[in-house]
């Protein structure tokens, strides 16, 4: 595999993990906590695509809008009944709080879905494209647009909408947005959804070429994070150029590294980034 | 009364009921295993409390040095006939040494972010020792070899009362210590910390040395209690000595359960969780996977929606109730 392969597959994977990991840094902006559960979710969006293709027949790339809606409802009522009460706790209490969350969801999935590892069938599974002698895979790139589309629509919603500039001015001074009419809890718990529910979008549309087992939380908590915190914890475009980074370094390790490497390589980077620039490679000092 | 001297009759009145219980329990082999256990946990929580408690540096990685405890001592037992006595100093030094090591570029980090980075570091050795088959024995996990004549030197036992002292005076060697060091120059600082890092740079405290001896001390602790672990245990694997939720989590959580950086706190924390543990795994382990460890989670929000300083202050204030 030559090269520039590897950077257009990275730049494929990096688009996905671009999106999923939005989500956890539109959390982080807004409700300003650190979801140790993210990936949970993710988990939770994969399982609802996959039934969805199980019993309704639907495609994934369709089943990614119901695992975002279902999984934008969770994420309301957990705003709602669980992160509300530590918003002003100690960071201890928020740590353990979705550390707490993780361990439910992970064994819920167990309890109700079994260990088996499940995977979807679709037309396009093993289809590729080739140009100029680089070859793109189907569910790669249909991965990647719906990527863009949804990394599209959030920077649409919190640029353009009435809405959006009622989460900026939350995120950066509650009470202030509160004096000026704006509903913060309201704001807080939509957030939080939108947060999730981006994420397990982005969980649904890669599960071509995943299998989804209650675990799977476990192979992109770190991921995530490395994302969030090279783009600098709370930015959103730092999130997209994050994703875009550990994509294509995850690929270009994959020519000369076997896949256990890889993972230590992005734990490296990831305590590296914190131990040296915890702001961020993008964000501001403002 | 002086409450440092009551600490120390309380302290002293503990010990010699904990003496006594091997005792009081003669014919319940299970029972004894379950409080050798409690005890260990105890021992380890109390490590944490160290970092986690005086300094509030919140540590989701400590399973990183209790695996390289477990493993170090292991390996020389098994490749040199090394003695796990000898073993502990090892992993000791090792630990320790580790624990220094990641503190050097992690200790200015604060909160959500020093959490972080020491989860992802208690994965990076867990995946390290997953793909190190060589030395680790990969992920089949590794067997501590049983010879029925061992003994002392070995430290190993046929049955489980000597291993219920080793572990009391495990937990009795990491409270002094931990007594120590929060009565000592150190304690005062790692306080400061807690209270105020930039105040505490403002009077001269030195704060990221501060906080890397903690970690030291912590650590080299933790990496003997995984030393004992493997020799009670006989078996462990990547998973199990890396665990994030089964080791990290679980010795914070103690920690919580029992009142953070209080001197009784993780052997009330684990006097709590552990029965609890076992309660679930009796009950709900005929129900199939993840029962118990969705009780587990369950407990674990329960707690912080309740009391997030634990069941100290739970206590404290149902005295305070009582009085008034």
């Amino acid at each position: 595999m030559s090269f520039l392969q590897a950077i257009l597959d990275g730049l494929m994977l990096g688009g996905v993990y671009a999106v999923i990991s939005i989500g956890l840094t539109l959390v982080f902006g807004v409700v300003s906590i650190v979801n140790f559960a993210q990936a949970e979710f993710l988990m939770v969006g994969m399982y609802v695509a996959y039934f969805a293709w199980r019993y309704l027949g639907l495609d994934p790339i369709l089943g990614s809008l119901i695992s975002f809606v279902v999984v934008f409802a969770l994420g309301f009522f957990v705003q709602q009944f669980l992160i509300r009460r530590v918003l002003k706790a100690p960071e201890v209490a928020q740590i353990f709080l979705t550390v707490g969350l993780l361990i439910c969801l992970e064994n819920l999935a167990l309890i109700f879905f079994g260990s088996e590892y499940r995977s979807v069938q679709t037309s396009y599974q093993n289809e590729a494209l080739e140009f100029f002698g680089l070859i793109v895979s189907m569910p790669y790139l249909i991965a990647f647009i719906a990527s863009g589309i949804a990394g599209g629509f959030i920077w649409w919603v919190l640029t353009k909408t009435w809405w959006g500039r009622a989460v900026r001015a939350t995120a950066q001074n509650p009470m202030a947005a509160k004096l000026m009419g704006i509903n913060t809890d309201q704001v807080y718990r939509i957030a939080f959804g939108l947060g999730v529910g981006l994420t397990a979008f982005g969980g649904a549309i890669i599960l071509p070429y995943l299998t989804v087992s209650p675990s799977v939380g476990g192979q992109f908590g770190v991921l995530m994070f490395t994302v969030v915190v090279l783009g600098g914890l709370g930015n959103v475009l730092g999130a997209v150029v994050g994703g875009i980074a550990v994509g294509i370094i995850q690929s270009l390790s994959g020519l000369f590294l076997p896949i256990q490497l890889q993972n230590i390589a992005l734990f490296i980077i990831f305590i590296a980034t914190l131990a040296f620039r915890p702001e961020g490679l993008l964000r501001k000092s403002s | 009364m002086n409450t440092k001297f009551g600490q120390r009759y309380c302290a002293i009145a503990l010990f010699i009921l904990l003496c006594s219980i091997p005792w009081l329990l003669t014919d319940q082999g299970y029972a004894i295993r379950v409080l050798t256990l409690l005890l260990l946990f105890a021992a380890m929580a109390q490590s944490w409390n160290i970092v986690g408690g005086l300094a509030n540096q919140i540590s989701l990685g400590h399973a990183a040095f209790f695996g390289i405890g477990a493993y170090a001592s292991t390996i020389l037992l098994i490749r040199f006939g090394l003695s796990p006595w000898l073993g502990i100093l090892v992993a000791m030094i090792l630990a320790g040494l580790t624990g220094g090591l990641l503190s050097l570029p992690i200790m200015k980090l604060r909160g959500h972010y020093f959490a972080l980075a020491t989860l992802a570091f208690g994965e990076v050795m867990r995946a390290i020792a997953n793909t190190w088959s060589s030395v680790t024995g990969g992920p089949v996990g590794i067997s501590v070899p049983f010879s029925p004549n061992a003994g002392i030197e070995m430290m190993q036992f046929k049955s489980t009362i000597p291993y219920y002292f080793i572990m009391l005076g495990a937990l009795t060697i990491s409270t002094f210590i931990f007594w120590k060091i929060s009565h000592s120059k150190l304690g005062y600082e790692l306080r400061a910390v807690k209270a105020n890092v930039d105040s505490a740079e403002v009077i001269g405290i030195d704060t990221t040395r501060t906080k890397i001896i903690a970690a030291v001390i912590s650590a080299a602790l933790m990496g003997a209690c995984g030393v004992l672990y493997a020799q009670f245990n006989f078996f462990f694997d990547p998973d199990s000595a890396f665990s994030l939720v089964g080791i990290s989590i679980r010795v914070a959580l103690i920690c919580i359960i029992g009142g953070i950086g209080t001197i009784f706190g993780p052997l009330i924390g684990a006097c709590f969780l552990l029965p609890l543990e076992e309660l679930f795994n009796a009950f709900l382990s005929g129900k199939g996977a993840g029962h118990s460890q969705l009780a587990y989670g369950v407990i674990l929000i329960g707690i912080i929606l309740l009391e997030p300083r634990g069941l100290t202050t739970l206590f404290k204030q149902a005295v305070q109730r009582i009085k008034a």
